[in-house]
């Protein structure tokens, strides 16, 4: 039970993830019938909404398991997913800009 | 408690991290898929040659663009377009490209007996708004237009239907149209002027320079992630717009590459691998030009005559001459 709980965050920042772009994908079909001038600043309203929304989510919910558990594994796990949460930084590495 | 408190501090510290580097570039990737139109001011009547507006769907995708069909004009006076190039401008101009003077290009092949089909390019000139993909979902609109002259309903149906089609391409026309010819045999003769091997670097280089009110100058570090965004929130995919991975299929029908030794958009290193990649097959037939001094998209404003002799001698080659 405990190590479902130190979990949670980990599997509440996927299906986040997933919900926020599965809106946004959402958006981008039923405003794409408008033309793209009207498709293009509602994508990005869902997206950084989404996004916004999901932030307040996902902290409330570490919060809340950062009280509850404070185990080697769950602080291991907790890490983890802190990492996982910083992956879309890695991004950076990628740059080959022309000269 | 001191670790609880530092994987506190590190989950804070990757939430607020990443939680700014993905909506900023996500406010990038949307100023990066679009660009404003510009208004058409000359037409090819200002040049005193007779044309048609056109309009014809997008293959696959069917955006309506926008052209004119300009018959080529004969020695003795007559109209033709039993060999017609698609002439395809580049990015953030439309179908009469000032700046490259293409509208002036254009006339010139009109004048030694091409028809020309020269049209915008979705999201530009006067076709309707769509993303921009520096070539990806452009070379759908070159495949329109030949899908147009194949079969669309022409102007001037007294001429008949073109015989020969070739394609003559500027900057992101030139990279679309080698991108379009590269799968359709129906374009017979490329002529590629000024076109970039692969977008990416170019604009993870271009990305740091330009500014984004209210963020002022983008630091390159979002460039990456900037085009992620773009893929994954509108679909534009710029890591495909790649001539150099198409290029070589193009063979065995004749291709000319152009461009200039001062561009410093489209660094000439960009020719080397396409002109590397278009010759590494049996059969190819790859002519090239490099133009000394010229500047990005300038060489045909920069020789003139000369470009014109050259480009109508390749199509003459390729084609034979009109009837």
């Amino acid at each position: 039970m405990r190590s479902i709980r130190a979990a949670q965050p980990l599997l509440v920042l996927i299906a986040l993830v997933a919900v926020v772009l599965g809106l946004t994908v959402i958006a981008r079909e039923i405003s794409a019938r408008a033309g793209f001038l009207v498709e293009r600043p509602i994508v990005l309203l869902v997206w950084l909404a989404g996004l916004l929304i999901a932030g307040a989510v996902f902290a409330w919910v570490v919060r809340r398991s950062m009280r509850g558990d404070a185990s080697r594994s769950g602080l291991l796990l907790m890490a983890l997913t802190a990492l996982a949460l910083a992956s879309p930084l890695t991004l950076i590495l990628l740059q080959h800009p022309s000269p | 408690m001191l670790v609880k408190r530092a994987v506190a501090g590190l989950m804070i510290l990757a939430g607020v991290l990443t939680l700014g580097y993905v909506g900023i570039s996500s406010y990038i990737a949307e100023e990066l898929v679009y660009e404003s139109p510009t208004a058409i001011v000359k037409t090819p009547a200002n040049l005193d040659l007779r044309f048609a507006n056109v309009s014809f769907p997008s293959r696959g995708d069917q955006i309506n663009l926008k052209g004119w069909l300009i018959p080529g004009m004969l020695p003795d006076g007559r109209l033709t377009v039993e060999r017609v190039i698609v002439v395809v401008h580049g990015t953030r101009t439309n179908r009469e490209d000032p700046g490259a003077h293409l509208l002036e290009l254009t006339a010139a092949l009109a004048r030694n007996g091409f028809g020309v089909l020269s049209f915008d390019m979705r999201g530009m000139g006067e076709s309707p708004p769509a993303p921009l993909s520096m070539g990806t979902l452009e070379q759908r609109d070159v495949l329109g237009a030949v899908d147009f002259l194949r079969s669309g309903r022409l102007p001037f149906p007294e001429l008949g239907r073109p015989r020969i089609i070739g394609g003559l391409g500027v900057s992101m026309g030139a990279a679309s149209l080698l991108m379009a010819a590269a799968g359709e045999p129906g374009i017979q003769a490329v002529v590629s002027d000024s076109a970039y091997a692969e977008i990416v670097p170019i604009l993870e280089r271009e990305i740091a320079k330009r500014s984004v009110a209210p963020i002022g100058r983008i630091p390159g570090v979002l460039a990456p992630s900037a085009l992620v965004m773009a893929q994954l929130l509108y679909g534009v995919d710029f890591f495909a717009a790649r001539p150099v991975a198409g290029v070589a299929r193009i063979a065995p029908r004749p291709l000319l590459l152009i461009h200039g030794t001062a561009d410093d958009y489209v660094p000439i290193t960009n020719f080397r691998q396409l002109n590397a990649a278009a010759t590494s097959v049996p059969g190819a037939h790859v002519s090239t030009w490099v133009v000394p001094n010229a500047r990005h998209a300038q060489a045909f404003k920069k020789t003139g005559a000369e470009y014109v002799t050259r480009v109508v001698a390749f199509f003459d080659a390729a084609f034979g001459a009109a009837a």
